[in-house]
């Protein structure tokens, strides 16, 4: 194949897709931020909530992973603003939106981490007239984050991806600026390479700090000291 | 019958309980007094599981009375019937000690600090009192110098040796222990049962669930023999265990007996 390489034009642009990438960490980690606590509250409303609680609970859940993350989007970026009466710009949108969804993915974690622990430690807890939240919180949440820590990452790498649909509403994230400067220099092929190693790069990188994390964790049995 | 409301810890009066048409207790009564030992025995779903589960409110009674040194548990309703709210629940739980099967220990918290979680959490003790707890009851049980260890790393009759420790920091009134040897292996269950007997001869109060006769003949002061959600028989261990006399109780120990060992010669 007669393909020429030229990457000046990657070089030359660089900044523009580093400055791609800081908006796609930045919405990323607003949406941990965010969504991860959110995830908690609802993950906790849906099993320890009266009916008032954990039916709502269960809706918001089961509706936001039942409806395609684009559609999220949209409806925060072009329809919300008909309702409020407001302009929400595509960074206040994306943030809202990313947050929201991923909650109810780590509430889905949050619950299976929580069932996960074997009932003789709420029964233990119990026996030593520690109430509910108490055990939740000393013995029941130390454990169950421990094992969810898998799952975690999985979801915030499958976040970061997803976050790529930001570019649709122009915020500028890294596919949009590679988008940008391959539309105007022609070199799709080294700009998109380029963007999608970026993508590699720091994902990997998570990826082998939370390994290492787990290991250590696993290691010495404890995530807490008391 | 005159008791001497002093030497009362625990008072059962027609406690009843049924899982859904399921009667599992029927009518218990029963009084202990203070440093009294009973083990309680009986078939599989006889109830006394869910006997020693309703006097720490592990599982709600339907029916009757608990009174623990004189004060009735839960509030009464205007018809009679009681609730339980969870601060009175909670600071009932922190006066009965209870010991599981299957240990139970925080595995994310050394030993010690499994220890010292009640006094914190529950009692609210500071630190210094919390520390002196730990080492006090670590040591009565023989297990001071693994006090810095994870539970993994302990043998199971170790584990269940710290549990122990876990209920007695909270200083309570009574101890229930719920086949706490049943999930040991056999080399590991004295030492278990050496523990508990050292804490009934120092006059804890103690409500034993537990299929080795031979403790229950050494070490308690009244055995009950519970049939059908009923205390059928009771009494010192000579009378139940040697001298039973009702037919159930006599075929309870009949299968215990079955295959029994001349004395080992382990000299």
């Amino acid at each position: 194949m007669g393909y020429e390489w030229d990457f000046s034009v990657v070089f030359g642009n660089f900044d523009l897709l580093l400055l791609g990438l800081v908006n796609t960490l930045k919405v990323t980690g607003l949406a941990l931020f965010f969504g991860i606590p959110l995830g908690l509250v609802l993950a906790l409303m849906r099993l320890y909530g009266n009916k008032a609680l954990r039916w709502p609970a269960g809706f918001i859940i089961e509706f936001l992973r039942s409806t395609p993350p684009i559609a999220q989007l949209f409806w925060f970026f072009f329809a919300l603003p008909i309702l409020l009466g407001v302009e929400i710009d595509p960074f206040s949108a994306s943030v809202l939106t990313f947050s929201l969804q991923s909650s109810a993915f780590f509430a889905e974690v949050f619950r299976g981490g929580i069932q996960s622990i074997d009932n003789g430690q709420w029964e233990a807890a119990k026996a030593i007239g520690m109430t509910r939240n108490a055990t939740l919180q000393r013995i029941i949440l130390p454990q169950a984050v421990k094992r969810m820590i898998p799952a975690f990452l999985e979801r915030a790498i499958e976040l970061m991806k997803t976050t790529t649909l930001v570019s649709t509403i122009s915020y500028s994230d890294l596919l949009y600026q590679a988008n940008t400067i391959a539309q105007s220099s022609y070199r799709t092929l080294e700009v998109y390479t380029t963007a999608a190693a970026m993508y590699f790069v720091v994902i990997l990188a998570c990826s082998l700090l939370v390994g290492r994390l787990e290991h250590r964790l696993g290691r010495s049995g404890e995530i807490t000291r008391g | 019958m005159e008791t001497n409301q002093n030497t009362e810890v625990l008072c059962l009066e027609g406690l009843k309980k049924s899982f859904g048409d399921l009667l599992v207790l029927d009518n218990i009564d029963l009084r202990v007094t203070k440093g009294e030992t009973i083990v309680i025995l009986g078939a599989s779903g006889s109830g006394k599981s869910t006997m020693l589960r309703c006097v720490n409110f592990m599982e709600v009674p339907s029916g009757g009375r608990i009174i623990l040194h004189g004060e009735q548990v839960g509030k009464e309703n205007q018809n009679g019937s009681r609730t339980y709210d969870e601060k009175s629940l909670s600071d009932l739980r922190s006066r009965v000690g209870m010991v599981f099967q299957h240990f139970n220990l925080f595995p994310h918290m050394t030993v010690k600090q499994n220890v010292m979680e009640g006094p914190r959490t529950v009692l609210k003790c500071d630190q210094a009192e919390c520390e002196r707890r730990a080492k006090l009851y670590l040591d009565k049980v023989g297990l001071g110098w693994k006090a810095d260890a994870w539970p993994s790393e302990l043998s199971g009759g170790q584990q269940q040796r710290v549990a122990i420790a876990r209920a007695l920091a909270m200083e309570p009134d009574i101890m229930l222990f719920d086949e706490a040897t049943s999930a040991l292996d056999p080399e590991l269950v004295g030492e278990v049962l050496e523990t508990m007997k050292q804490l009934a001869e120092e006059g804890m109060t103690m409500l034993i669930v537990t299929h080795e006769l031979g403790f229950a003949y050494t070490v308690a002061d009244r055995v009950l023999f519970l049939s059908k959600g009923k205390i059928l028989e009771q009494g010192a261990p000579e009378a139940v265990l040697i001298n039973p006399k009702e037919e159930a109780t006599k075929n309870f120990l009949r299968g215990h007996g079955s295959f029994r060992l001349p004395e080992p010669n382990l000299d």
